[in-house]
């Protein structure tokens, strides 16, 4: 039974399989396009683009006849990273605007509309804004909107465009709809021209025990879809934490700068995709696959939450540059970590931020001079251990500008030294420290130090740690902190308190 | 005139202007650096740290009261000239409440045009600068100069075998206030 207060937009991309490639790669979107699989020479045809349809090749049929219908037929190898990339590209297009969204089918999406009248408009509006988002991201959607996810199905087939069935108008609307436009099974295809059945109409008239008993459920498949009903629950898509854009190549890349016009691209499209659901990026995940098999995967925080593919492309390939992937590369995925975009940086009152442009810019230039993995800011991890710190986004624009909880309003600083730095130190009988050799003089006397303080940690885990640390105030005016290690008996230089 | 109540009030620090901290090695110049950073991002300003020797500790700034999410710490790996260059960068970047370069051990002393230039940037962009070290970095580029002594140490534990450092007493000496004849002595204690 149909929900009179349910209403479902339909967003459907033609020939997902060749739209995919054309998004990889704009050039081929006027030309003749045809996606291949299976090994030469009994490759075969499974998608083609509409110039492709035109000189007359279709799915199933074999690439040698393919090319000899239409002798200007590019052909590109079927790559799975290319169809999933652009089943997400398209779903987070649509995740822009509403939440609630069904993942139908590889370019097939349903997008729950209810409620979004207030802030879109008419449903023709919102059908408009949606295929809007999805042409953002490089596929040209169509959209049909109804009460139904079948008639709305049904309408943004026939849609040059954008469709909308009215409420309470599905079966009037479906009901002059030619059988043969639509996709059937090949048995219901061959009853329903045998029976001269020529519309839904006619098809939604007939008696459904009837087609029970003659078609089976693939009959009470057709009969839902001609009186548009549906009868699936609407199962709900949940992005996942990760955004993945990836690129399948046909050639193999083995120099940077082939490379970097590849990752620019991929990168491109995810900052694409990201602008459309309204966030940003605050890590990303690189994986080059390698021509011998193995993969060349990298994971990088940003210095902060951006979204702009230039200085992304920089972070990616200064890194590229100090640990190259070994060997030919044959495939690229990027992954981000999304995060919701600010509305405006700062807030009323506040210091305003960086804009996020220039911090952008000077992002990219820092990276430059000292390496991505030496830009960041810096985040306490959930440990005792004294150095325990993982590198994180810059907040510039937070608005809790509030610093952590503190008791310490003077606190002393230290200076540490990474890694610890091994020195040679002279003891008393009772083991305490008398004088120091190599730590900022030649030789230092002990003016007066504290110690043993023993502390351990993670004892549970394998990154297991104790130390047991002095501190030495010496005669060059310096306070140093010791680490000792009575096993081995080796003292290092932790750092300095200033 | 300088005084070190100011720094709560944001009086302390000049957007704009470059000010000095320079002193030797556990005198305490770290510490008010990190007082610095503590004011800035409790205030919800954002902050930059080119750390010429990457020594800075955030555990220990953290203690301090420092949002460390709102400093943006560049690590130099002990390359100075890549250090004035960052800084250079930074200081260009309007929307930083404060920038500051940590140049360590060793001198990196500016040329009178490197100062200067970067005094103009600065202002343009309307940041306060800090530059902290053993010596002075931007010589008369600098608004407010002020160098760190240490005074005292407190121990903890029994007084002939003492377990832990607790404190450091720190004196601090205006060595340069632009346009203010009278100069100042401040003391400070700092807590381990």
């Amino acid at each position: 039974m149909v929900d009179s207060v349910s209403r479902v937009a339909c967003v459907w991309v033609e020939a997902f399989a060749a739209a995919a490639v054309e998004r990889t790669e704009p050039g081929l979107r006027e030309t003749p396009l045809a996606v291949v699989s299976g090994t030469a020479p009994a490759r075969r045809v499974t998608d083609a683009n509409a110039a492709a349809r035109e000189a007359g090749v279709r799915p199933v049929m074999g690439e040698a006849e393919a090319v000899t219908r239409c002798p200007a037929l590019v052909r590109r190898v079927a790559a799975e990273e290319t169809v999933s990339a652009a089943r997400r590209a398209l779903l987070d297009a649509c995740y822009g605007l509403s939440p609630r969204l069904e993942d139908a089918a590889p370019g097939l999406v349903f997008v729950d509309i209810v409620g979004l009248e207030r802030l879109l408009g008419a449903d023709a509006q919102i059908a408009e804004r949606l295929g809007r988002a999805s042409r953002t991201v490089g596929l040209p959607a169509r959209v049909g909107v109804a009460a139904t996810r079948t008639a709305a199905r049904v309408a943004a087939r026939l849609a040059g465009r954008t469709a909308v069935i009215p409420p309470g108008d599905e079966a009037a609307a479906l009901a002059p709809v030619e059988v043969r436009t639509l996709d059937w099974p090949p048995e219901v295809a061959a009853a329903l021209a045998r029976w001269g059945i020529a519309t839904l109409g006619d098809l939604a008239a007939l008696p459904r025990t009837g087609l029970a008993a003659r078609l089976g459920a693939a009959g009470l498949t057709a009969h839902d879809l001609a009186c548009g009903r549906d009868t699936t629950p609407f199962r709900p898509w949940t992005p996942p934490p990760f955004w993945e854009e990836a690129q399948a190549l046909d050639w193999e890349i083995d120099t940077l700068p082939a490379l970097e016009a590849v990752v620019e691209r991929v990168l491109g499209r995810l900052t694409a995709r990201l602008a459309a659901a309204y966030l940003v990026a605050d890590g990303l995940q690189l994986r080059l696959a390698l021509l011998s098999g193995a993969h060349h995967a990298r994971a990088l925080a940003l210095a902060c939450p951006m979204d702009e593919t230039r200085p992304m492309l920089t972070v990616l390939m200064h890194d590229l540059a100090a640990r190259p992937p070994q060997g030919a590369v044959v495939g690229v995925a990027v992954q981000a970590h999304a995060v919701p975009r600010r509305a405006m940086p700062g807030t009323l009152g506040r210091p305003s931020a960086p804009a996020v442009r220039d911090l952008a810019t000077i992002l990219s230039r820092l990276v430059a001079l000292v390496g991505a993995d030496n830009v960041s800011a810096a985040a306490v991890g959930d440990s005792h251990h004294p150095d325990a710190w993982t590198a994180a986004p810059l907040q510039a624009d937070a608005d809790d500008g509030v610093a952590a909880d503190s008791n310490v309003e003077h606190a002393l600083a230290f200076r540490r030294l990474r890694p610890a730095r091994p020195v040679t130190v002279e003891t008393d009988a009772t083991g305490r420290p008398l004088a120091v050799r190599g730590a900022l003089s030649d030789v230092a006397r002990v003016v007066r130090c504290a110690g043993p303080w023993r502390t351990s940690g993670e004892w549970w885990d394998t990154a297991r740690w104790s130390r047991e640390e002095w501190d030495v105030a010496l005669d060059d005016t310096s306070v140093i902190r010791l680490l000792h290690d009575p096993l081995s008996a080796t003292w290092l230089l932790d750092g300095a308190y200033d | 005139m300088f005084s070190l109540g100011d720094m709560g009030s944001g009086s302390w620090l000049q957007r704009g202007k470059i000010t000095e901290i320079v002193g030797p090695l556990g005198s305490g110049r770290t510490s008010l650096l990190v007082r610095l950073l503590r004011e800035v991002t409790r205030g919800g300003g954002a902050a930059a740290l080119v750390d010429a020797d990457a020594t800075f500790d955030p555990v220990t700034a953290a203690r301090a009261g420092v949002a460390l999410e709102h400093v943006l710490w560049v690590r130099c790996a002990g390359r100075r000239d890549v250090a004035v260059a960052a800084l250079d960068l930074l200081a260009r970047c309007p929307g930083f409440a404060l920038v500051a370069l940590d140049a360590g051990e060793t001198s990196a002393r500016l040329t009178l045009a490197q100062a200067f230039r970067l005094r103009q940037a600065a202002r343009r962009a309307d940041v306060a600068l800090v530059l902290v070290g053993r010596d002075r970095v931007a010589g008369a580029g600098a608004a407010l100069a002020v160098r760190t002594r240490r005074e005292a140490l407190a121990w903890a534990g029994p007084r002939r075998r003492p377990t832990r450092l607790v404190g450091m007493g720190t004196a601090l000496h205006v060595m340069r206030n632009q346009g203010a004849s009278e100069t100042a002595v401040e003391h400070q204690w700092w807590t381990a």
